[in-house]
């Protein structure tokens, strides 16, 4: 059995005629903010939308800068069943006298940003007048995480996750949960309350992979790491079992407890998530926190680099053609961006564009043969340092300036989230391979910076206005 | 790693809300005192100017007898010219003192004079060979994507319009986003744009006016001898006009190297421009033609003139267009009909 089927196809073909029928008066770009949790997929769309509503200087973006969009708003989302973006409350808290940055997203939330421009062409100025509704969607990264299960059936699903837990740096930290497992069998009659126990202890494991100094990102399901309204919900207790398809078939046997659960737990959770909200994307970036990953070491460097590729596959990517109200819509588009640039000084930019291309190298081939256009680049969606040169014993150290946060420790000094702080984080490495090899471990070290003070209309940004005249500019010529 | 690996290190400043002096002492989290200097407007400091030796391979010269016979004889006529002034001033001085000293300052204010249009010349040379270099760059860093390529056009550029006034506004706004952090190309890009971008609709203009008194000249002028005098003064005016407007010092001799540059590159793209051929046959030969002969003329002259001024405006324009943003003659078509009154475009 195959988890997507012709259901789901056919689901994806109305969609995109529905879709080709309304936007040929009413244009939509369905921008695809895609991230793992604490990529700064929430910042990032606060400081687009930010930017384009108070108008701030983009020279890169086209549009913008040469002065062709009319006005810019808010509308009601379409999706009256999905939460709004709390765009408003994110902005007061990034600016507001404690400058923080927002908590972690902790379910979906919609944002509708229409944009008024000067048309080019006569075909667009006497159908819609120039205007482009952007649609973006915010959600937990974890959840992310189930997209790969669409395509895996629980014997699958089960079999990789237990084999993986085998190698370090997961095999020290799954020691309880395996011990659990063992005492299950496959055959052995079905018991609620077991299943219930085991997919805690399986739960804990998930959860203390996660944290930020092993930062492992791979880990399925993502409901278990951020339940959302699921919480405590039977469709999230389950746990990978060794077992085989034989077992799975027998009626009443605990396996077949578990993959019913894992069923209902795909076609419930999943599939919702995945054909309402992702389907029908027109443009994607992929936020990328390189940083922490490089923090954390060579294993969640590895760990990021086969998530990415997992997900970005789930994705439908490719050039659009002519068919495509019947076929559906693809993305044309994908960005794959490293966020928090701004934790390194910018002569360390290139390098950390080239070990992104390195870290996205097979997410991005896939989608480079399906015909979609790929970019990478380095952005801070917001700024929060100034650069610097400390002059030490003769050595020029690029340097980053800003307040960081409570409790960031690096060279065994902390900080106390109000002193400001002049970083030398290490050089990044001239040859990507040595970052994902690990030969730099311990020779980096990034720190967390408060958001900026400033005083602007907008905050600052790096390279916001490229990936924007990337992802939008050639829908509004 | 090529270089000695440099532990991450910290440097407290003080609280946030501190001054903001550039340059302090600060402490690190070692113990030790070092200087801070806060990064501001300093785009310029990693940029290299390349020497233009460096950047075009010199051609291997060769001592031909030609040239040789061609140096001696203007050494020859030089020498010539030397004496003759010299016995002119003599027999001045022999007829009166102050005849003599007259022919002298006359003589020198023609020497300073010639000096003057040498150095001139020269200079429209070196403009014209530092917009070549800029294109080398550009089209480099376009193409290959090279980083620093574009760093150094982008400086070269800047510099170029330097203390233009009409460039004043665009070089302020460049200088504002010299903070933001940006790619050296994205930088390029957007200094296309802010400096180059107006300058093409201008010299769409002037191609526009070129054209359209050509074909006027052509179709008036009596004698088929004189309009291709008429063409050629208002093609080589052109050609001036455009070098001007994209920054070069247009001089008698760096227009002259701009018309061979045209003449060659029209020989070596004539044959790809069929489609523009095939409209100057229909014009020329077709409806034209039969309303009244010397017209046709006219417009395969002004249509020819536009093909000059295009190609001159590729070759001028220090960052190259791509293949589809390149203007053809039939862009062309639209410019040549609207008659801008009163405005004629000034460099």
């Amino acid at each position: 059995m195959t988890p997507i089927n012709i259901w789901d196809r056919s689901r994806l073909a109305a969609g995109g005629l529905r879709d080709f029928a309304a936007g040929i008066f009413d244009p939509t770009l369905r921008l695809g903010v895609t991230g793992l949790s604490r990529a700064g997929k929430t910042v990032f769309i606060t400081a687009l939308v930010d930017a384009l509503l108070n108008g701030a200087s983009l020279p890169l973006f086209e549009t913008q800068a040469r002065g062709r969009i009319r006005r810019v708003y808010l509308e009601p989302q379409p999706d009256d069943s999905v939460a709004r973006f709390p765009f408003e409350e994110n902005l007061a808290t990034m600016r507001g006298v404690n400058r923080q940055w927002p908590l972690g997203t902790t379910r979906l939330s919609q944002l509708r940003l229409t944009i008024e421009y000067e048309p080019q062409t006569m075909l667009s100025r006497n159908l819609h007048g120039g205007s482009l509704h952007i649609d973006i969607i915010d959600y937990p990264g974890e959840w992310l995480l189930d997209l790969p299960l669409l395509n895996q059936t629980y014997v699958e699903w089960s079999k990789a996750t237990l084999d993986a837990s085998d190698i370090e740096p997961r095999k020290s930290l799954s020691g309880a949960w395996r011990r659990a497992t063992e005492t299950v069998g496959a055959t052995e009659p079905a018991n609620e309350l077991k299943a219930v126990e085991l997919s805690d202890v399986f739960t804990a494991y998930l959860l203390r992979c996660k944290q930020s100094d092993i930062s492992l990102s791979s880990l399925p399901p993502g409901r278990f790491l951020m339940p959302g309204d699921l919480s405590g919900s039977p469709l999230l207790s389950f746990a990978p079992i060794r077992t085989d398809t034989e077992a799975v078939l027998r009626t009443g046997t605990m396996a077949n407890l578990m993959a019913r659960r894992y069923d209902s737990y795909v076609s419930h959770v999943v599939k919702p998530f995945f054909f309402d909200h992702f389907s029908r994307l027109d443009r994607q970036i992929v936020l990328v926190d390189v940083m922490s990953a490089l923090n954390a070491g060579q294993a969640a460097l590895a760990d990021l680099e086969k998530t990415l590729a997992d997900v970005v596959s789930c994705f439908r990517q490719g050039k659009n053609s002519l068919l495509w109200p019947i076929l559906g819509r693809r993305i044309d588009r994908v960005l794959f961006a490293a966020t928090k640039a701004d934790l390194v000084h910018h002569h360390n930019h290139d390098r950390l564009e080239d070990i992104l291309q390195t870290l996205t190298a097979r997410a991005s081939s896939r989608a480079e043969q399906s015909g979609a256009a790929i970019d990478v680049t380095a952005v801070a969606a917001v700024r929060a340092t100034r650069e610097a040169t400390v002059k030490q014993k003769g050595e020029e150290l690029s340097c980053i300036v800003g307040v960081p946060e409570k409790d960031e420790v690096i060279a065994g000094t902390s900080f106390d989230g109000q002193l400001e702080a002049a970083i030398f984080p290490g050089d990044l490495p001239a040859d990507p391979a040595n970052a994902l090899s690990g030969a730099c471990e311990g020779k980096l070290q990034f720190v967390k910076f408060r958001p900026p003070q400033s005083s602007a209309r907008t905050m600052p940004s790096i390279r916001l206005d490229r990936a924007l005249e990337y992802l939008l500019g050639d829908r509004m010529s | 790693m090529t270089e000695a690996p440099r532990k991450p290190q910290a440097f407290i400043l003080g609280e946030s809300d501190d001054t903001d002096e550039p340059i302090r002492k600060v402490k690190s989290t070692t113990g030790r005192t070092a200087t801070l200097t806060l990064d501001e407007v300093k785009p310029d400091a990693t940029l290299v100017t390349v020497p233009v030796s460096a950047a075009e391979p010199a051609a291997p010269r060769r001592w031909r007898l030609v040239t040789l016979l061609l140096s001696a004889v203007a050494t020859l006529g030089v020498m010539w010219l030397g004496m003759t002034l010299t016995e002119l001033i003599e027999a001045f001085f022999a007829r009166s003192q102050i005849l003599g000293w007259v022919a002298v300052a006359v003589a020198a204010t023609a020497s300073l004079a010639a000096i003057g249009i040498a150095l001139r010349e020269a200079w429209g040379l070196f403009r014209l060979r530092k917009i070549e270099v800029l294109q080398d760059n550009s089209s480099r860093a376009i193409n290959l994507k090279d980083r620093s390529s574009a760093e150094r056009a982008y400086g070269d550029l800047r510099d170029l319009y330097q203390g233009e006034p009409q460039a004043a506004d665009a070089l302020a706004k460049l200088a504002a986003q010299a903070t933001d952090i940006m790619h050296p190309e994205d930088r390029l890009k957007l200094a296309n744009r802010l400096l180059l971008e107006p300058r093409d609709a201008m010299a769409r203009q002037i191609i526009a006016k070129r054209a359209r008194r050509v074909t006027l000249l052509t179709t008036v002028t009596p004698a088929a001898a004189l309009d291709i005098l008429f063409v050629a003064a208002q093609n080589l005016a052109m050609l001036r006009e455009i070098a001007a407007l994209y920054g070069g010092r247009p001089s008698s001799l760096s227009t002259l190297r701009l018309a061979r540059m045209v003449a060659t590159h029209l020989a070596v793209t004539g044959g790809l421009a069929l489609s523009d051929s095939l409209m100057q046959h229909i014009v020329g030969k077709g409806l034209l033609g039969r309303l009244s002969a010397r017209f046709g003329e006219g417009a395969v002259n002004g249509i020819l003139t536009t093909r000059i001024g295009l190609a001159a405006c590729k070759l001028c324009r220090p960052i190259p267009k791509s293949e589809d943003e390149q203007e053809k003659l039939t862009d062309m078509i639209r410019e040549l009909l609207t008659i801008r009154n009163g405005q004629s475009p000034q460099p």
